[in-house]
């Protein structure tokens, strides 16, 4: 097979990457058995002794933000240094849906503009990001929780989201798989729908804002591990990495799950931050039969069709905080049940691959964007519990504009971390369940 | 994930039956002259140890009782309480 990326000018190029040609395969087989070729974001480059900015982190919220550093900024000199390979963490553990139909004015706004940047980026980076904005079914299984939506479909309403509150009748019109009887555990009474929300397909987003970054020079060193970050009078000047000593005066964690470890191991600096693992899975391939996002709060159960017909579904994650991305029976039987009450139709289809991820999360499950404070030239960007992918590409922007000025942007005031001191925690709990022990 | 704990008076249980109480952070601090910063670094502040940790636990579906065990956040096992702290 030989992939090919269309070019503006109408030529094509072909990509030297993951899915190798098979003649390109043929012809370096004996050098290696794969991956020899070059990967879109270059070869390994050299590790400089010092940096503009380094960034822990080779997500996407590191990716993102060292896009727009080098694209809107002209900061280029930039570091971004991933102990393991990029994508590997939360950017390659999520199941890719995006929405911008939170809870509080202050996460509507920026999960907007994020929903609104993926065709812009897809343009930008020329790269197939392969939206589907399929829009999402948020059911509701109360009058309880019809009254909740109600309120959640203003603030979105009120920021230009679109979102509206819709009936059983109408949620079965939509998804004719849907079971709107009365004999199931937690019965049918509406939905929230969201129809500008939907999925992206998250490794391309690794992929091409990682080509986009390191074509505008960014450096971006894969199995290099940080291990001590630097100051000196209350300023940030270097990074300590397994590949050898970096001099700078930014750095910005954004390592996902393995963020609050590490500012507290590296800077002594605690975060309001608990470490859970939530799981996920796929069934096997199946005819088009959701072209939704759907997912339950009383089933606690999302579920959603993926372009390749697998049945992608998840949210469990075990209350106690660990380290671990394994996942567990008790929550495979779980979704197997909750699935089949709402969707009877997969009565019996398997599930063929499961996985985990680590969650960060926050006791007003809003995450920490924060920077000089209480060291000069440190910023961070952690605490999205399960909300990291849908954000990363306005996050990037925004806190590329604040490493590069200094000074924070209003849309990520709200967000920083003495929010928690001052006793200002966001109201984006109502939904929250049995997570951390903050509730 | 299968997280087995030792609760004091019920011995070795199922850790499903178990709720996560938090990190220990030492006795809750005195009101008197208590500042916001000191309160939030009590109530919410965490370090995420990846490593053995001390925790809090409560037996929920089992005697009540609130105990402190160590617990390895890395395997997600129960350990024995580190050289230091025994």
């Amino acid at each position: 097979m030989y992939l090919r990326e269309k070019k503006t000018d109408g030529s094509s190029l072909p990509i030297e990457n993951h899915l190798i040609s098979t003649d390109l395969f043929f012809r370096r087989k004996g050098e290696r058995m794969f991956l020899k070729s070059k990967p879109l974001w270059g070869k390994r480059p050299r590790l400089k002794s010092s940096y503009d900015a380094v960034i822990i982190g080779g997500g996407l919220h590191g990716l993102a933000t060292a896009y727009y550093l080098a694209k809107e900024h002209g900061i280029t000199d930039v570091a971004i240094i991933e102990k393991r390979y990029i994508g590997f963490g939360g950017a390659g553990r999520n199941t890719a849906i995006v929405r911008a139909n939170q809870r509080t004015q202050y996460n509507v706004p920026l999960y907007k503009e994020a929903l609104d940047l993926w065709p812009v980026l897809t343009k930008e980076l020329n790269f197939n990001l392969m939206f589907n904005n399929c829009g999402n079914l948020n059911l509701m299984h109360s009058e309880a929780a019809m009254k909740a939506a109600r309120m959640t479909i203003a603030t979105a309403q009120f920021h230009g989201v679109e979102s509206h509150l819709i009936d059983a009748k109408e949620a079965k019109e939509l998804v004719p798989a849907l079971n709107i009887s009365e004999d199931i555990t937690f019965p049918i009474h509406g939905a929230m729908f969201h129809p500008p929300g939907g999925i992206v397909r998250h490794d391309a987003v690794v992929w091409g804002l990682a080509k986009g970054a390191a074509r505008l020079g960014v450096h971006i060193h894969q199995q290099t591990e940080a291990t001590a970050i630097h100051t000196e009078g209350g300023k940030i000047t270097g990074v300590t990495t397994s590949r050898g000593r970096i001099h700078t005066p930014r750095v910005l964690v954004a390592a996902g799950g393995y963020s609050a470890g590490i500012i507290n191991q590296m800077l002594g600096i605690k975060l309001p931050i608990s470490v859970l693992t939530i799981q996920a899975m796929v069934t096997q391939p199946l005819k088009p039969i959701l072209n939704h996002v759907v997912s339950s709060g009383a089933y606690h159960c999302y579920a959603n069709q993926t372009l390749k017909g697998e049945i992608a579904t998840g949210a469990h994650m075990d209350p106690w905080p660990n380290y671990t991305t394994q996942n567990t029976a008790h929550y495979i039987k779980h979704q197997a049940e909750a699935l089949s009450d709402w969707l009877p139709c997969l009565r019996g289809v398997k599930f063929m691959r499961i996985w985990g991820g680590l969650a960060d999360m926050t006791p007003d499950m809003a995450p920490i964007m924060d920077g000089n404070d209480p060291i000069e030239g440190f910023y961070m960007d952690c605490g999205w519990g399960y909300f990291g992918f849908k954000s990363c590409s306005a996050t990037g922007k925004y806190m590329a504009q604040f490493m590069a000025s200094g000074n924070c942007p209003d849309m990520l005031k709200p967000f920083n971390l003495r929010r928690y001191e001052n006793h200002q925690l966001m109201g984006e709990t109502a939904a929250l369940v049995n997570y951390t022990p903050d509730n | 994930m299968a997280l087995t704990l030792t609760c004091p008076i019920c011995g070795k249980r199922n850790g499903y039956e178990f709720r996560y109480g938090g990190e220990d952070k030492g006795p809750r601090p005195a009101e008197e002259g208590l500042t916001p910063r000191d309160w939030c670094d009590y109530a919410h502040m965490n370090k995420c140890v990846a490593g053995v940790q001390k925790e809090w636990w409560f037996h929920r579906d089992g005697c009540g009782s609130w105990f402190t065990t160590y617990r390895d956040t890395v395997r997600n096992l129960e350990v024995d309480a580190p050289e230091a702290n025994k």
